[in-house]
């Protein structure tokens, strides 16, 4: 099962795989570092660049993204009290205190090597937990494949928390999106409206671009942000090789944090953001001086970046193997899993069996990505990072305008695309501004195509008879976990307000 | 005195319901003409998002009678608006002027036009991602950019 893994390395170490990681978390550093910019918009934007690389090169670029994207939030988190991620907001309790303090050099070198620890940990536990996962997904037939993607749909929807109703509407919105084109079985136009540019459907590119990239340059241009720039000679750095005896003692909070960041990433609906806050308040619970936290507390740091980091590569265990993404909060396993289908490969049980090359050196880059973190955003790179805040937001706005424009264009060569992304620009613009989950518009698209062949194709097994979808354990057992995905946040919320209320009386 | 008080109407969410109402209904007109089985799952779609969107509505009108107050979607809206016109402005550039005038004028006119005033900086950055785009992708891969209809 794990021979398939060591199989994989020797490609992952050749220079332009391995190279791709590392431009990958430079660049997810400086992207994760500047507020208002993500790893989701980052991979967005990237993703229709990729077309003409190597699977494993454009993979490793988006790997190393990921990874960096999740420690470069902590540098404005640390200096500005700004955190540059959603996941970044528990660091800046600590580290922006240490900062004040002229601890901040330290403060960010102990979150890259959390970083790096919590990422380690995560890209283990895919190697250990993918390969199994993906053996008993194999055996699913084209009911149970249609049931997964209900499955991970309702559980994108029901898990986020926030409103359910605007959930489904998202998801409704991006399963219609993709029964645009020719239908898969009688090739009958559908919704093109005589277009040629739709036959075809629409590419997942110019969705992401456009829900995830068009809406944080207008936030860009909206609100320019003023900082008061970082002078990085006040950091108080020491080189990292001199701090590093004094995290030792953070190894207890790195093994929990690490454990929490990792479970909260394998559950769908869960973020980098929960598990931050998770790990944060259990590390405060177990510490001996609770009274120093908030105020400047290293362990403080450690904690949160650990977890933000762990659930990186665990969030793909269910996306590699069941195509839900876990960590559906940060949006980033979303936005991943369309990179995937970029390059013809269907997140989903046949993945292992067709591309296991692609897929275990995917874990690989992971891992190198982490490792990464410590040498490129640890000792050298601290002080340069902390120089991005100081970039012009408008300018900056202005230039992933372009980078947007070219990607789009670049995909069939046509400007219908733009105009197409732009609109799904301003639609993910009002969905933002009214709190509509965007995950589930991407994973409507990804599975909505994937769950019409299946329904369609479990039925003409079937004959016709919808029992068919019934009629073994396996869809059974899905059909509950769905039924209590879709109960189960109901129920507690009535019991969390019948408690409120009889508390009240 | 005059009540400045907003019709509940033109509350954003009430407005977005009734659009994607709007807009589902629109859909399901083609709906009609397709094969049953080709048919399913778009108009299952399409009825849901009609249905949802009326619960939407419902439930927004409810808090409006109610009395409670709707955040605006924008703070700023002209700068909103300006972004959105630009960006769509800069497209249309690109596919009647062609790609590198369009853009030579677009990154400077956007980064001042929201604040970085800085000419030296503005003609730099300008010159470095114009020239990249053209040595990456027209050089080094063979990318063809739109050249203007205009010129054509």
């Amino acid at each position: 099962m794990y021979s398939d893994l060591l199989n994989a390395l020797p490609e992952v170490l050749g220079l332009s795989n391995f190279l791709a990681v590392i431009i990958g978390v430079i660049a997810g550093i400086v992207v994760g570092a500047m507020p208002g910019l993500s790893a989701t918009m980052a991979i967005s934007v990237l993703v229709p660049f990729t077309f003409g690389l190597e699977p494993l090169v454009a993979l490793g670029l988006m790997a190393g993204i990921y990874n960096g994207a999740m420690y470069g939030g902590a540098i404005p988190a640390v200096l500005l009290r700004i955190p540059g991620t959603p996941a970044a907001v528990a660091t800046t309790f600590d580290g922006y205190p240490m900062a004040q303090k002229g601890e901040g050099g330290y403060a960010l070198q102990v979150a890259v090597v959390s970083s790096a620890v919590g990422g380690i940990a995560s890209a283990f536990a895919l190697m250990l937990l993918a390969p199994p996962l993906s053996k008993v997904t194999l055996l699913f037939g084209p009911s149970e494949v249609f049931w997964v993607a209900v499955f991970g749909l309702a559980s994108i929807i029901f898990l986020l928390g926030g409103n359910p109703i605007k959930g489904l509407i998202s998801a409704c919105f991006g399963v219609f999106v993709s029964v645009i084109g020719s239908d898969p079985i009688f090739g009958t136009d559908r919704y093109t409206s005589g277009q040629l540019e739709l036959l075809d459907g629409i590419s997942i590119v110019i969705l992401l671009v456009g829900l995830y990239a068009l809406p944080p340059v207008i936030d860009l241009l909206e609100t320019p942000l003023k900082t008061d720039g970082v002078n990085s000679s006040k950091l108080g750095t020491e080189p990292i090789w001199k701090t590093l005896p004094r995290m030792g003692r953070f190894w207890k909070t790195w093994l929990r944090s690490s454990f929490i960041g990792i479970w909260i990433g394998i559950l769908p609906g869960a973020g980098g953001s929960m598990a931050a806050f998770m790990s944060y308040n259990e590390a405060r619970r177990a510490s001996r001086t609770p009274e120093t936290w908030g105020e400047g507390e290293p362990e403080g740091v450690a904690a949160s970046e650990t977890a933000n980091n762990a659930d990186t590569a665990s969030a793909l265990i269910p996306a590699l193997t069941l195509g839900i993404p876990g960590t559906a909060v940060a949006a980033v396993a979303a936005v991943m899993l369309g990179g995937l289908l970029v390059h013809g490969l269907q997140p989903g049980p046949m993945l292992f069996r067709e591309n296991p090359d692609v897929v275990f050196g995917f874990m690989w880059q992971f891992l190198f990505g982490a490792i990464l973190l410590i040498l490129l955003g640890g000792s050298l790179a601290t002080n340069s990072f902390a120089r991005l805040l100081n970039l012009p937001r408008p300018l900056l706005g202005s230039v992933i305008i372009v980078l947007m424009l070219i990607g789009v264009y670049s995909i069939h060569g046509r400007m219908f695309d733009v105009y197409l992304m732009l609109g799904f620009g301003a639609i993910g613009w009002v969905m933002d501004k009214l709190k509509f989950p965007l995950p589930p518009v991407v994973l409507g698209l990804i599975l909505g195509g994937f769950a019409e062949e299946n329904l369609r194709l479990a039925l003409r097994i079937g004959r016709g008879d919808w029992t068919v979808l019934f009629a073994n354990t396996t869809s059974l057992v899905l059909v509950a976990l769905t039924v209590a995905v879709v109960v189960g946040p109901m129920v507690k919320r009535r019991l969390a307000k019948r408690d409120l209320r009889t508390k009240e009386t | 005195m005059s009540d400045h008080r907003p019709s509940r109407l033109v509350r954003p969410e009430t407005l977005t319901a009734l659009g994607i109402i709007f807009l589902a209904l629109a859909f399901l007109v083609p709906t009609t003409g397709l094969r049953p089985i080709s048919a399913l799952l778009p108009a299952a779609m399409l009825a849901g998002l009609i249905l949802l969107s009326a619960i939407l509505l419902i439930r927004d009108q409810r808090r409006a009678s109610a009395g409670s107050k709707t955040a605006p979607l924008t703070q700023a809206p002209r700068r909103v608006i300006g972004a959105f016109a630009l960006i769509a402005g800069y497209a249309v550039a690109t596919d009647l002027a062609g790609f590198y005038p369009a853009t030579a004028i677009a990154i400077p006119l956007v980064a001042w036009l929201f604040g970085y005033r800085s000419p030296a900086g503005l003609a730099l950055a300008t010159t470095i991602v114009v020239g990249s785009a053209w040595a990456i992708f027209d050089l080094g891969m063979s990318q063809d950019f739109p050249a203007g209809r205009l010129w054509q």
